[in-house]
């Protein structure tokens, strides 16, 4: 009687359990796809649309309201449905305990005869063709999947050990194909890309050839043609064949440019709208951050934006919209200005700010997240990510604050991560010859060794605030914000030479032709020489602020000033 | 509170309207590790008097009760033993990571029990286990020579869990935690289901988490098999019922063995003799092989590389070791424990014809 009762029990809970689940999961699944935010969003735009309506604000109000209860009830429906599946799979265990009670006692029977010896020699048998397979095709696929035995990405150029000299050939063996064909189609565009900030692998080299060495903006000596800025922005711009593409913002629109490089005509704009859980109002920034302070980035197919809304942007370089999205308001204190970068099929954004740091990795053909992840910082930072070759492997290199970190590109899982920085990083990691260098104002300059994150060397003579640094194996070059620059011994971190220009540096250096490009915020052009004893080549006064790093192509700069962009050639 | 946040971002008000600045509650955590490490203690204690000198379950049955409430479903299930085994290893390996007192006692009270009297953590005072325990119903055994296979798996993820651990890139016996989501009503779906399901095998076979995944129970046996004292299925003589062999949830109970000759002597000796000098070569390959496979798992630098060609050398020695112990024939008269597998449950006590005779005797007086 009693085990006839426990026994229907524990049916009913059982069932009960069953269907009770399948019901959990399913309004789990509701709640989690509600789209109730893009409604919400969906409709907040269309109070900007129709702001003086009062009837439709008041309806915008009710049905927030609305979709922000319906989404807590749901949860709590969902808490209080685990909490009554607990209480009843407890009721079942209990019955069909006492159900199984005497039953149980009856001895089951053997699967195996009782013969040890037999039972051992089939488990060894199994262990010894188990462990043998394992380890066999382990070996394989370690053969296989051999870097040796792979092509090496193209897009990524900077090897081991490079010089300035090396610099002009390692990039033209990796230029894309389709490039080469557009080379060889019309034969004035260079096939020398600088498709992010600071250039490819945003390293601050660049492969450049016949670049101009001085130029007169008053009197047009050596200017191919110079526009006005069509909005503002701090970002810095970037050449991909014939196109230039940069960014610019207010509070109202956000826009991506792109012009043409042998004319400075505007081929087309793409406003940054109509994307999903961008903010109504944005997000408060300093005059000298503003919203598009980041740089944009290309491959020569794709081209991409990001705002200090969290507005992100791709169109392909005809200008046609790809896909948009916001990845939440960042929270910098000053703004948000981290550039972009493209690692093969995949748009890496350093997302460092209050509001859950993280580094993300986007599809680039669909925006669709590849993988993210969070970031152990105290604070947020406005580097920029590089892209380096360490024993013929990428790293992704980010610096924030305080960690130094280096993720694999491809999946985002941390290679090494090293606690040394501190204060406001803006300045970006520079790369050469295994050694990873960062610097900040405040804090310190490091060299780390790229191999395991060992740090080589420390030092706090001169710092930079803003401008980048950057290597090659025989130098380390830094600008600061009060005028003094200086170049280190990379091994040793000693320090080669140091020269006072009294000038105020934003723009980061650029190494072309063995030669240092610098530009001062106040808009004086320093060139150094790369090689020996870094003595001034020319310097010069353009008369225009600027605070944008130049992009270099064969022959051509386009410098990118508080009011104008225009391009010097030869 | 994550999913909401991240789900629904505050209004935004143009009114003005400035959020207040929000205080949180923070629990006094020092005194809840204090009764964490004192109710350990208690329950192991408990447990080890009612396995060793009473030879009854109702204790471990009431410690597992116990155990589910307070350590798992009051206190998440986290820090537990099983995941301590990581932070000892950063902690060991790594001069920037300083280990707790609190996790280094979750790790080490255990291993000191088990020294004295088996494996009375797993019994249920480990949340895990004890909800295994509560759950299983009937015991439908696995073939030996599977079990035997499974019973490395153990080893393999506690090499892992230590590789990924010491090279700063992650807990992942935390964060593979099938139960974890369980103790806190939610979490990651694959998981919560994972833990469903072996929740559902428990019923009708002992403790699959227990036997072949969990790495701190693999630790154990070790300490297991050296303990002062062990459990005994009755004080009385074995009278060979086979009971017991039956009964026994995790198969630790090993039938009498007349050890027959299936193969000569010397057939025996040359073949553990051929294990033995085949050990250093198993080593080597498993340490190359996962030396190889290192940059494989998207970590390239040459420190997790070296660990990961350690973790290898590890793998292969336990195989060779475990092929070793597959190659002795022991002989044996009656029904006897493995304590390295012994998990201290106490259902073979009542079982035991002979313990009922005792025990009626008892009640008779």
């Amino acid at each position: 009687m009693k085990k006839t009762i426990t026994r229907n029990i524990a049916i009913t809970s059982a069932i009960f359990l069953i269907a009770f689940s399948i019901m959990l999961i399913t309004n789990y699944f509701q709640v989690r796809n509600a789209n109730t935010l893009e409604v919400i969003e969906a409709l907040k735009q269309t109070n900007e649309q129709y702001s003086d309506n009062p009837q439709l604000q008041e309806q915008i109000r009710e049905l927030d309201l609305l979709a922000r209860k319906a989404y807590f009830i749901n949860l709590n429906r969902l808490k209080t449905g685990v909490a009554i599946l607990l209480a009843m799979a407890v009721v079942f265990v209990i019955s069909l305990r006492i159900c199984f009670a005497k039953s149980k006692d009856i001895p089951n029977k053997e699967i195996d005869p009782i013969d040890d010896w037999a039972i051992q020699s089939k488990a060894r048998k199994y262990i010894v063709w188990i462990a043998s397979g394992l380890a066999l095709g382990g070996a394989v696929f370690a053969l296989l999947t051999s870097p040796h035995l792979k092509k090496e990405n193209t897009q990524i150029i900077i090897a081991e050990s490079i010089s300035v000299e090396q610099v002009e050939q390692i990039e033209q063996e990796t230029q894309p194909a389709e490039e080469l064909t557009e080379t060889s189609v019309a034969t004035e565009i260079s096939k020398i890309t600088h498709n992010a900030f600071r250039g490819n692998n945003s390293l601050g080299l660049s492969s450049a050839k016949k670049i101009p060495t001085s130029w007169n903006l008053q009197s047009g000596k050596h200017i191919l043609w110079r526009v006005d800025v069509p909005r503002r922005g701090y970002n810095s711009p970037i050449i991909n064949g014939n196109k230039i593409f940069f960014s610019g913002a207010d509070e109202k629109t956000r826009e991506l440019f792109c012009y043409e490089l042998s004319s400075g005509k505007q081929l087309w704009k793409l406003e940054a709208k109509n994307i999903p859980g961008s903010p109504g109002q944005p997000p408060k920034t300093t005059d000298d951050t503003g919203l598009a302070a980041s740089s944009v980035a290309t491959n020569g197919e794709v081209v991409c934006a990001i705002f200090g809304t969290g507005d992100l942007i791709c169109a392909d370089v005809n200008g046609k919209r790809l896909w948009a999205k916001n990845i939440g308001v960042p929270d910098n204190p000053y703004g948000y200005a981290s550039s972009l970068i493209i690692y093969e099929n995949l748009l890496i954004i350093q997302y460092d700010n209050h509001n859950s740091p993280k580094v993300i990795a986007l599809d680039l053909a669909n925006g669709n997240e590849r993988w993210s992840k969070p970031r152990p910082e105290r604070n947020p930072s406005w580097s920029s990510p590089v892209l380096a070759i360490v024993n013929n492997r990428p790293q992704l290199i980010l610096i924030g604050n305080p960690g130094v970190t280096s993720y694999n590109p491809n999946t985002g899982e941390a290679y090494w991560r090293v606690e040394v920085m501190s204060g406001e990083p803006a300045p970006s990691a520079a790369y050469a010859n295994g050694t990873v260098f960062v610097a900040t104002e405040y804090a310190t300059m490091a060299a780390i060794n790229a191999k395991d994150g060992s740090v080589l060397w420390k030092s706090n003579e001169i710092l930079p605030e803003i401008a980048s640094p950057v290597a090659t194996k025989d130098f380390l070059f830094v600008a600061t914000s009060y005028g003094v620059v200086a170049s280190f011994d990379p091994q040793t971190g000693k320090v080669i030479k140091t020269m006072d220009f009294t000038a105020d540096f934003n723009a980061s250096p650029i190494i072309v032709e063995d030669k240092i490009y610098l530009f001062c915020a106040k808009g004086t052009v320093y060139m150094l020489s790369a090689k020996g004893n870094f003595t001034l080549i020319n310097s010069f006064e353009t008369g225009e602020k600027t605070f944008a790093t130049p992009a270099f192509t064969d022959g051509k700069i386009v410098v990118k000033t508080e009011k104008s962009i225009y391009c010097v050639s030869e | 509170m994550v999913q909401t946040q991240s789900r629904f971002p505050r209004p935004d008000f143009e009114s003005g309207y400035v959020y207040p600045e929000q205080h949180f509650f923070t629990p006094n955590e020092a005194l809840w590790s204090y009764i964490d490490i004192a109710l350990l203690v208690l329950l192991m204690g408990f447990v080890a008097w009612a396995v060793l000198k009473k030879q009854i379950r109702w204790p471990v049955m009431l410690t597992s009760v116990i155990s589910i409430a307070y350590f798992g479903f009051f206190r998440h299930g986290c820090v537990c033993s099983i995941g301590a085994v990581q932070n000892v290893a950063l902690g060991l390996a790594s001069d920037s990571y300083t280990i707790s007192l609190f996790v280094l006692l979750l790790f080490i009270l255990p291993i000191i029990f088990t020294l004295f009297f088996g494996r009375v953590f797993c019994a249920g005072v480990c949340p895990i286990g004890a909800l295994q325990e509560v759950v299983n119903i009937k015991n439908y055994k696995l073939s030996k020579a599977v079990t035997g296979i499974l019973s490395i798996f153990p080893w393999i993820y506690l090499g892992f869990a230590v590789l990924f651990a010491v090279t700063n890139n992650g807990f992942i016996i935390c964060r593979y935690d099938p139960f974890v989501g369980i103790f806190r009503l939610g979490g990651e779906l694959p998981l919560l289901l994972f833990g469903i399901l072996l929740l559902i095998v428990s019923v009708f076979t002992g403790r699959p988490f227990c036997r072949f995944i969990c790495p701190y129970g693999a630790i154990l046996s070790l300490f297991a098999r050296v303990s002062f004292r062990q459990v005994k299925i009755t004080k009385k003589e074995c009278i060979n019922c086979q009971l017991c062999h039956n009964a026994c949830p995790v198969d630790a109970i090993r039938p009498p063995y007349d050890n027959i000759v299936k193969e000569n002597r010397s057939t025996g000796v040359k073949r553990i003799l051929r294990y033995i000098v085949f050990l250093p070569f198993m080593v080597m390959a498993g340490a190359t092989v996962m030396y190889m496979l290192g940059d494989k798992f998207g970590k390239m630098n040459e420190e997790f590389q070296i660990w990961s060609g350690i973790t290898g050398a590890f793998i292969g020695l336990v195989i060779g070791l475990t092929l070793i112990n597959l190659s002795t024939k022991r002989t044996r008269k009656y029904y006897e424990i493995e304590d390295t597998d012994c998990v201290c449950c106490g259902r073979c006590f009542r079982y035991c014809p002979q313990n009922g005779l005792s025990q009626r005797r008892e009640d008779a007086k």
